[in-house]
């Protein structure tokens, strides 16, 4: 699997198997924010293919030191989907029909929390293992270190350090690619 | 002072009640209090984790449409060479159609026109232009409309009341197309021209989704 890097560097030379490998990457999380934020699939469909259109023509202003592609291709989904919301919003007025799409599904989401999600999740993705599975018990199944270790048969003390990695792994992640406290209250989608 | 240890920060995260002096301290210790806050945060996300695993890649028609558009203009760009035989055919017929052009009917008197701007969320290079013809015929001309799984249709919008309109057709394939503004029509009233994406849903009404929009004038 290429790295960011490389990727970005095909991109960048105009190679579309190269958007197509990002695609394939990355389009299942894109599709899914799309879909959380306007809550309807014909919408979140429209959006996927504007976020990777306009990700091929803004391939320059991609930056692999400043962030990951997810992180990246999530913010441009995050623009294309207010972008839609807010015209919709406007061609509500012409016609009634449109409502029907404008009412939050329950339990709709700040975009911030759901990319906040998915970035995790792809750091999930990319632990070693045996760290996932451990972390996985913990969170899902809100076992104790102690359970863990008799679960996996894991000794204690490397129950307890793949929690501590696999955490501060995702808590990287998360403050280079998500939306950590410190600057959601800034945002300018905030207002969203 | 001792920090907490990471461990026990991260037990903190997930689940365990701080003690006495473990409180006492992140009482007392912004640095340990941001990490605790950080790492509950971290999580919190966590939990949130399972129904994301396998999540369903968007249905192929999607990439079909980001590769057309990607590989669309690029193509147009290309400038395209002639043979030299071909180029004189060319030319030969670029002269009669000239000859033709020259010789035409009087110019159809035009009583109304529009341009037709995108709105925000369609690509700026999409745009059109409207001429209302004295016999009623509306002669419509669009570029570079986004794709669409369903059809372009074209409306006559009251500005004043955006719930009223009228539906003059559909755009086939071609760039440009002829529909007939329906007797009756008053289109100082009816002076916004809208050109909509429906989906095939068997709703004849307006989607909500306009893409291009423009104003008559005469
Ligand atoms: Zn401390």
């Amino acid at each position: 699997m290429d790295s960011d890097d490389e990727l970005a560097s095909r991109l960048r030379g105009g190679d579309e198997r190269a958007l197509r490998a990002a695609y394939d990457r990355h389009g299942a999380a894109v599709f899914y924010l799309a879909q959380r934020l306007l809550g309807n699939r014909a919408d979140a469909e429209d959006v996927t293919q504007l976020t990777f259109v306009a990700a091929w023509t803004g391939r320059d202003g991609y930056d692999p030191q400043r962030g990951t592609m997810l992180g990246w291709l999530l913010g441009i989904a995050r623009r294309k989907a207010v972008d839609r919301m807010r015209s919709a919003a406007r061609d509500d007025r012409v016609t009634e029909t449109v409502r029907a799409h404008l009412v939050p599904p329950d339990g709709r989401e700040t975009p911030e929390r759901v990319v906040d999600r998915l970035v995790v999740a792809d750091e999930m993705g990319r632990l070693p293992e045996e760290q996932r599975r451990t972390l996985e018990l913990a969170f899902f199944d809100d076992l104790t270190h102690h359970q863990i270790a008799a679960v996996t048969g894991l000794p204690l003390g490397t129950v307890k350090s793949h929690i501590r990695r696999g955490m501060a792994n995702l808590r990287r992640r998360w403050e280079v690619d998500g939306a950590p406290s410190g600057s959601r209250s800034v945002g300018p989608t905030r207002a969203l | 002072m001792h920090h907490l240890d990471p461990d026990r920060l991260v037990l903190l995260a997930l689940s365990d009640e701080p003690g006495l002096d473990e409180s006492d301290h992140l009482d007392g210790c912004a640095a340990c209090r941001h990490d605790l806050a950080a790492l509950r945060d971290v999580a919190g996300i966590g939990a949130e984790l399972q129904d994301l695993r396998d999540l369903p890649a968007p249905p192929e028609h999607v990439w079909s449409a980001i590769e057309s558009e990607i590989a669309g203009p690029a193509r147009r760009r290309r400038p395209r060479r002639l043979v030299p035989a071909m180029a004189a055919a060319v030319a030969a017929v670029v002269a009669v159609a000239g000859a033709v052009a020259f010789f035409r009917a009087p110019a159809e008197q035009v009583v109304a026109r529009a341009t037709l701007t995108p709105l925000a969320t369609v690509p700026a290079g999409a745009g059109g232009s409207v001429r209302v013809l004295a016999d009623g015929q509306m002669r419509i001309e669009v570029r570079n409309l986004p794709l669409t799984t369903g059809f372009h249709e074209v409306w006559l919008i009251d500005p004043d009341d955006l719930t009223r309109m009228v539906a003059l057709g559909n755009l086939g394939d071609r760039p440009d197309e002829v529909l007939p503004v329906p007797a009756g029509v008053d289109m100082n009233r009816y002076s916004l021209v809208d050109v909509s994406d429906e989906p095939h849903d068997g709703d004849a009404t307006h989607s909500g989704r306009s893409l291009l929009r423009g104003t008559l004038t005469s």
